[in-house]
């Protein structure tokens, strides 16, 4: 057996959220009895971005904001791994945003877990685009669940809390079946406090809404799903759980239809090609 | 006249407002060329948008393969007065102008008075006989085909072929007017002068004819390329289309971020996985680009990054060309890391080049430029066939299952003296490993150790030693005892070959080297610049920017800088003035 690198522990203060995140994760992946060598974690940057380190997969840090794409590329050059993003609210919802928007346009079936604490925590404090609950005087914050029911392509949008870990573990493993079935683009906000600078674990403990719990909640209705999430957020509450899923098609399922052959693992050799590439100079003769 | 003594080099001009089909006219005429077997090289002038405008295509028909275009224009179709205005100066005194004078008479005011003009009303002619202003361009055609004494059937066959997509609806129509043109030729003053021009028929192997962002496209596939990401920009969209045209027919995937930044992620994460990939833009979204650049040279994800360089700064000219890129293109990104940038100077050049950067980025684990310019990417000129066979895909240090199974222990960042470490990528058993952009150690795990960081560097820094021998070389020519050299790159190239062909022939000897690896600096530019006793360096930006790089590198005081940056290629004409003039004022010095 071939000895790799050992997967290290996290680099979080005591008491942070991430823990928890990074405990479902694990979990999940076990669940699904998804291999390591088959799965791909990819953090972008922040406290959150060292979550690949301690996880036993193939890892990869990305440039801040960019772990979507990335991922998006990943995926599609080989649809077979699982491939898992993760990142915080300002790598996400700042810097990242537009990518963000454009991955629930596409739906690739990619698993992202944005883990939302309301501060830069790495940079020791400054706002981030939910900043919203540390400050509520401060510019609104950006909701992507509600983003994200915005966009007609996307099919899995769920939240859930480090608070409550049987919840979140539900929802991770819940995320990653519909990635491995190929369904699309799995968004999991986890609010996960920062406790050295925003610990909200008691405000948040107290808002947080179980939408799965609610009487008749019909997770495949977009229109209800908004109406849940706007009504709940004017209450002053946080709703959580599996908001909405739908059949919208896979990015990937697009390209599979156009003679798509897992690009990581064609065979290039010339002489198995060199036909084809006759016949396209063959157009240029002159 | 004497107009027939010199078609064996011909520069043909057709221009006209933009959707005025100037370009469906050129077409016919390559086409008809071609049969002749002449070489061609040819341009388009075009404003960046979609109608209107100037815009005028340009083609240099000549029995000698050439690289630019001619030093005057000796043909034009203008469909309106401002595109003779514009073209006046740049006229050969014995030209032919065949002028659309359905709006007025021509204004000849700036042409010479040896210029003729040839007025025919197409426009009108076209709405009046076939009800459509657009079939004006098949009878230009005939007008032309007359004049240069093609027979009717040859002349309508061209046609036919530059035509076969249309319906038979519209196709007819232009075959009439095509025969209008002919008939009114006859009818008009044309007549009184006779045909004046008697085209050659050579004999020329077979060539390609085709522009430099498909050469490119076209290598990068051949080396093994299966995954492209790119986002719309004049002028590099060329390589995205090709590449969506026929990658998806080999398995492989060409798609469109939304915009540069997420354009050069998704290559690296494709490229992670395994696949041959690569991404391709123009200056200001190469500037976007720069992070994911220095990333891929961190973290050792291999990437092919084209740059289809047009003038700045800024958005600046997007059809225009420039080579205001070389100091970006060898020092962007923030931090110091292993890089190779390759400057092609012509299609053919544009495939090897694009093969071989394919392979090279493999073979370094790291970013590899491919630096073209608006002329070369986007004219098209004929170039003999490809050799496909000379390009095999290089898979560097990846590993299979197997031979990762038979090492004791992997790490990514395993440093050894080639500085290319062993590489299993995702979905390889047992090959569990962290990809970063951070300083790390050999386990991909982040440190900051100052051992490290050093065996770090210099790790990524001997990859390139590891490829130095096999970086393309330039190509040398004129008269190797000169003392008098000239470099240049990418859309230069063609240039400094025909200038310094003249400036042998008319005394004045000279050496050329045609640079195609920028960087590294190769042991032989600096060895060039020293054999000789001053350089002239040719690039088309203000700084003169390749001039400064080759000053740190073997040159000695002896560098001249011969820069341009208006948007216009240098012509062969005045190289070859400036350089003779700046040369006898030299010797005259000496004598002094």
């Amino acid at each position: 057996m071939t000895i790799t690198f050992t997967p290290s522990h996290p680099i979080w203060c005591a008491g942070c959220g991430h823990f928890g995140v990074k405990n479902a994760i694990v979990n999940a992946l076990a669940a699904i009895d998804q291999p390591a060598h088959d799965t791909m974690v990819l953090a972008g940057i922040g406290c959150s971005g060292t979550i690949q380190n301690n996880i036993d997969s193939y890892g990869y840090h990305a440039l801040h904001g960019r772990v979507l794409p990335t991922a998006l590329g990943v995926k599609l050059a080989n649809p077979d791994l699982m491939v898992i993003a993760a990142g915080g609210d300002g790598d996400g919802y700042a810097i990242g945003a537009g990518h963000l928007v454009h991955a629930f346009k596409r739906n690739p079936s990619v698993v992202y877990v944005l883990m939302n604490n309301g501060i830069y925590g790495l940079t020791k404090g400054q706002r981030s685009p939910t900043a919203e609950q540390i400050d509520p005087t401060t510019e609104r914050s950006i909701d992507g669940i509600s983003l994200g029911l915005s966009i007609p392509g996307s099919s899995f949008l769920a939240r859930a809390y480090s608070g409550a870990a049987d919840q979140l573990n539900a929802v991770m493993v819940a995320a990653l079946q519909h990635a491995a079935a190929g369904r699309g683009f799995a968004f999991v906000e986890v609010m996960s406090p920062c406790v050295t600078y925003n610990d909200t674990y008691a405000d948040w403990s107290g808002r947080v809404t179980d939408v799965t719990a609610m009487e008749g909640y019909d997770p495949t209705s977009r229109i209800a799903a908004f109406s849940t999430v706007h009504t709940l957020a004017e209450q002053g509450r946080i709703p959580t759980g599996l908001i909405y899923q739908s059949d919208a098609p896979s990015y990937e399922s697009a390209w599979k239809k156009e003679g798509f052959n897992v690009p990581a693992r064609i065979d290039v050799s010339r002489s198995i090609h060199q036909n084809s590439y006759s016949s396209i100079m063959e157009k240029y003769a002159f | 006249m004497t107009i027939s003594a010199k078609l064996d080099d011909l520069t043909i001009m057709v221009a006209g407002q933009g959707g005025d089909g100037s370009l469906t006219v050129m077409n016919v005429l390559s086409e008809l060329f071609g049969r002749r077997g002449y070489h061609l090289y040819k341009s388009r002038n075009v404003a960046s948008r979609i109608k209107g405008g100037i815009a005028a295509a340009q083609m240099r028909a000549s029995v000698i393969s050439r690289g630019c275009t001619g030093d005057q224009i000796d043909l034009v179709v203008a469909f309106d007065q401002e595109a003779v205005t514009n073209v006046g100066a740049d006229l050969s005194p014995d030209a032919v102008v065949v002028f659309d004078s359905s709006d007025k008479p021509l204004d000849r005011r700036n042409l010479a008075d040896s210029v003729r003009v040839i007025e025919i009303p197409f426009g009108r002619y076209a709405v009046r006989d076939l009800r459509r202003d657009l079939f004006k361009n098949s009878m230009s055609f005939g007008v032309i085909s007359q004049l240069m004494n093609i027979d009717q059937d040859e002349a309508e066959d061209c046609l036919r072929h530059t035509l076969h997509r249309l319906p038979e609806r519209v196709l007819l129509p232009n075959i009439d007017s095509f025969a209008d043109g002919r008939k009114f030729a006859l009818a008009d003053k044309i007549a009184s002068g006779g045909y004046p021009w008697h085209l050659e028929r050579v004999t020329r192997a077979k060539h390609l004819m085709i522009n430099g962002n498909d050469a490119i496209a076209f290598g990068f596939m051949a080396a093994g390329g299966r995954f492209f990401c790119g986002y719309p920009i004049t002028p590099a969209t060329e390589i995205l289309e090709w590449l969506q045209k026929h990658l998806p027919a080999m398995g492989g995937v060409a798609m469109q971020a939304e915009d540069e930044l997420a354009a050069i992620n998704i290559a690296l994460g494709a490229a992670m996985t395994g696949v041959r990939t690569m991404t391709a833009t123009s200056s200001p979204g190469f500037s976007l680009m720069a992070e994911g650049i220095s990333h891929s040279g961190s973290a050792e994800i291999p990437l092919v990054i084209t740059n289809s360089q047009r003038a700045g700064p800024s958005t600046g000219m997007p059809t225009k060309p420039e080579q205001s890129d070389i100091a970006m293109m060898i020092h962007c990104g923030n931090g110091e890391f292993p890089r190779v940038v390759l400057a092609p100077g012509d299609p053919g050049d544009c495939f090897k080049i694009g093969a071989a950067a394919t392979n090279l980025a493999q073979r370094i684990q790291g970013p590899v430029i491919i630096a073209v310019d608006q002329a070369v990417a986007q004219d098209a000129r004929s170039v003999t066939p490809f050799d496909l066979e000379a390009v095999e895909p290089h898979d560097g240090a990846r590993m299979s299952e197997d031979a990762l199974q038979a090492m004791a222990t992997y790490r990514r960042y395993e440093l050894n003296p080639s500085g290319v470490s062993p590489w299993a990528v995702p979905g390889t058993k047992g090959g569990m490993s962290l990809v970063t952009g951070n300083e790390r150690n050999e386990w991909g795990l982040v440190t900051t150790v100052p051992a490290k960081r050093r065996e770090m560097m210099e790790k990524r820094a001997a990859k390139i030693d590891h490829v130095r021998a096999d970086l393309p070389k330039g190509i040398r020519g004129g008269d190797r005892a000169a003392r008098v050299g000239i470099i240049g790159c990418g859309m230069q190239s063609g240039v400094i070959a025909e200038a310094s062909e003249r400036l042998n022939a008319r005394g004045t000897p000279v050496q050329y080297l045609q640079v195609r690896t920028l960087w590294p600096v190769l042991d032989e530019t600096a060895e060039f610049i020293r054999s000789c006793d001053h350089v002239y360096v040719v690039e088309h930006n203000g700084e003169g920017q390749l001039a400064h790089l080759l000053d740190g590198h073997g040159a000695f005081g002896n560098l001249r800088s011969l820069t341009k940056n208006d948007g216009v290629p240098f012509r062969c004409a005045d190289l070859v003035r400036h350089i003779a003039t700046f040369e006898a004022n030299t010797m005259h010095g000496d004598a002094a």
